[in-house]
């Protein structure tokens, strides 16, 4: 497999376990939002400056994070900074509008919920953004503070000041590093277990070649290691007609088996071609018309039908034609030659179950041979 | 791989008239062995040879045009049409033995299609059933209809393919007949009705006509098997 679909793989996987963190990201921003943000309103209603600015504020929060929800769940294009911009603003203008006693107080909402609202909208650009305008943040209200205590109660309200902003700060930072990690992680499993998979197939695939080469190994060991060892030892006679005949016909099924192996078009035709090249080396000229369209048909079938005139083909002489009458639910192959050919033996009777129908007719002319698959 | 040895018994043209040839092919070589193998026979006379039809055809009218499918490079199909819709008998000649090529040369109204391995008697005998009209069908033609799978194909009997494909895989007619259990005149029959089914496919040509007309005064085709049934009882019939 290679890296890049690796590197896919996991991407995939770490957008899905992201999904949960957005979820949070939006939930709690709105969640705060209606359920603390509205009673703070409705509590400091009488004691707001310009009561109406604090809830064309809220309402304009409302709009920036239904577009921060867009683009994160459906990606539409938002502009980013300026919707922070108004972030800001809103932010200054309730922190103006809050009377000095109300500063630390529910009613002034603002400062402390800019930390989510930014999270939505800064979700994926890093920490250092988001960072960048809890400092901002930070420094508008301590304007505010400053502004709102002139005289001596100045420390107790610095150190509530820092209590806030360190309270309304921290949380938004951890759930972004905390995605960040997450995200890291699954990553980095997804591409693992990807690759993991991708050797265990490759490791599969070679086990089924290594069988079918060795199941190839066994015919072969049986058609021709007898008749080759029985030549070594001197027990057959190369002069012998009958050995010659056996001989060709091992060729033909080697010659066969092999092209079983290779990977073309057409392998009936490719196979009955290995055997009639096994005559034509005899010096038999055999003509092979194939007529129609070859439907994909199994290796067993392939052999079945190829054997037997393999056979008769090994020991033709004078002249031989094979035709191949091909339709989608039949295929028809046969063999003619004339009669000096050698009796019909079979050395390797596969069983013709009715899948594959066998003819063989002999006269004092010529000597036919015929099978046939059909569709079940 | 014989010839039809019952067809040769059979005269034919006119009384003693012979048999008048044209022959058309690009390659010398294959002209001068064709002229040799048609002039050894008493009942064909070669009358013009070349490369090019119509300087043939001027030349002098010819009973049969034996025609090269591919001549100088391009396929003569479209003048296999034109000369057969004038009613000039085409044998076409080719070593291109695709089935489709065989098929499409049959709609163009050829009567016959040789290919070019097939040997000096199917040749003979070939040009002289052309000649009077006869159907005369090949393996390698044999072989082309019983292959055929287009949905315009005539609707051939279960006996009819049979013999087509024992006939393609070359057994002799002695053979077909033996293993079909019929005489050899049958398996003739079988196969030559197969190839006036054909006539009466596709395109419509002059020497189809002449053909089908062949066949039905021979008694080898009732006209019904190969006309289409109306009924009497259809409601845009004519009222006697």
């Amino acid at each position: 497999m290679s890296a890049e679909r690796l590197r896919l793989a996991g991407a995939t996987v770490a957008v899905t376990a992201d999904r949960g963190g957005r979820i949070a990201a939006v939930v709690i921003a709105f969640g705060w939002h209606f359920l603390v943000n509205v009673p703070g309103i409705a509590s400091g209603w009488t004691e707001y400056r310009v009561p109406w600015a604090s809830a064309a504020g809220w309402v304009l929060f409302v709009v920036v994070g239904v577009l921060a929800t867009a683009r994160l769940f459906y990606g539409f294009a938002v502009p980013v900074f300026p919707l922070l911009a108004v972030l800001l603003i809103v932010d200054a203008l309730v922190i103006a509008v809050t009377t000095d006693a109300e500063f630390f107080s529910a009613a002034n909402w603002a400062w402390g919920t800019i930390g989510w609202f930014a999270l939505l909208l800064l979700y994926d650009r890093g920490i250092a953004a988001l960072v960048a305008v809890l400092v901002a943040n930070a420094m508008l209200g301590l304007v505010g503070v400053v502004a709102a205590s002139p005289d001596g109660d100045g420390a107790v309200d610095l150190s509530r000041f820092v209590m806030y902003v360190y309270g309304t700060g921290v949380l938004p930072i951890a759930l972004v590093a905390a995605m960040g990690v997450l995200r890291e992680t699954a990553l980095s499993t997804a591409a693992s277990e990807a690759a993991r998979a991708a050797l265990e197939s490759e490791r599969l695939g070679a086990a089924h070649a290594q069988r079918e080469r060795q199941d190839r190994l066994g015919i072969v060991s049986e058609a021709a290691g007898a008749l080759l060892h029985d030549l070594a030892t001197g027990r057959a006679d190369p002069a012998d007609l009958d050995v010659q005949r056996a001989c060709a016909l091992a060729a033909a099924q080697l010659r066969r088996l092999i092209a079983e192996s290779d990977d073309v078009p057409d392998p009936l035709l490719h196979e009955l071609r290995a055997c009639v090249d096994v005559a034509e080396r005899q010096g038999v000229p055999v003509d092979l018309i194939a007529v129609g369209e070859l439907p994909e048909l199994d290796v067993a079938i392939r052999r079945r039908l190829a054997e037997p005139l393999a056979a008769t083909l090994a020991t033709a002489r004078d002249w031989a034609r094979v035709t191949v009458v091909a339709q989608p639910d039949e295929v028809v192959v046969s063999l003619t030659t004339p009669a000096t050919a050698g009796p019909a033996k079979e050395s390797h009777s596969w069983p013709m179950d009715g899948v594959v129908d066998y003819w063989y007719e002999r006269d004092e002319e010529l000597v036919w041979t015929q099978t046939r698959w059909r569709a079940v | 791989m014989d010839a039809d040895t019952v067809a040769s018994g059979m005269t034919y043209g006119s009384g003693g008239a012979r048999v008048s040839v044209a022959i058309v092919d690009d390659h010398p070589v294959v002209l001068e062995g064709v002229r040799s193998w048609l002039a050894a026979d008493p009942r064909l006379l070669v009358v013009a040879t070349g490369d090019n039809v119509d300087a043939v055809l001027a030349a002098g009218p010819a009973n049969v045009i034996l025609l090269d499918l591919r001549l100088h490079g391009k396929m003569a199909i479209d003048k296999v049409s034109e000369l057969s819709a004038a009613g000039q008998r085409v044998v076409v000649y080719s070593e291109h033995h695709e089935p489709a090529t065989i098929l499409a040369v049959l709609d163009a109204g050829a009567v016959a299609f040789l290919a070019k391995h097939e040997g000096r008697d199917h040749c003979v005998e070939t040009v002289l059933a052309a000649a009077a009209d006869r159907p005369y069908v090949t393996p390698a033609l044999a072989g082309a209809m019983v292959g055929d799978r287009r949905s315009t194909r005539p609707s051939l009997s279960d006996k009819e393919r049979e013999a087509l494909l024992l006939w393609f895989q070359s057994m002799s007619k002695a053979s077909v007949a033996k293993r079909m259990q019929i005489s050899e005149h049958t398996v003739k029959q079988y196969v030559d009705r197969a190839r006036i089914k054909y006539a009466r496919a596709g395109r419509p040509a002059a020497t189809k006509s002449a053909l089908l007309a062949r066949a039905i005064e021979d008694g080898l085709i009732r006209p019904e098997e190969i006309g289409t049934y109306r009924s009497y009882a259809s409601t845009d019939r004519p009222l006697p």
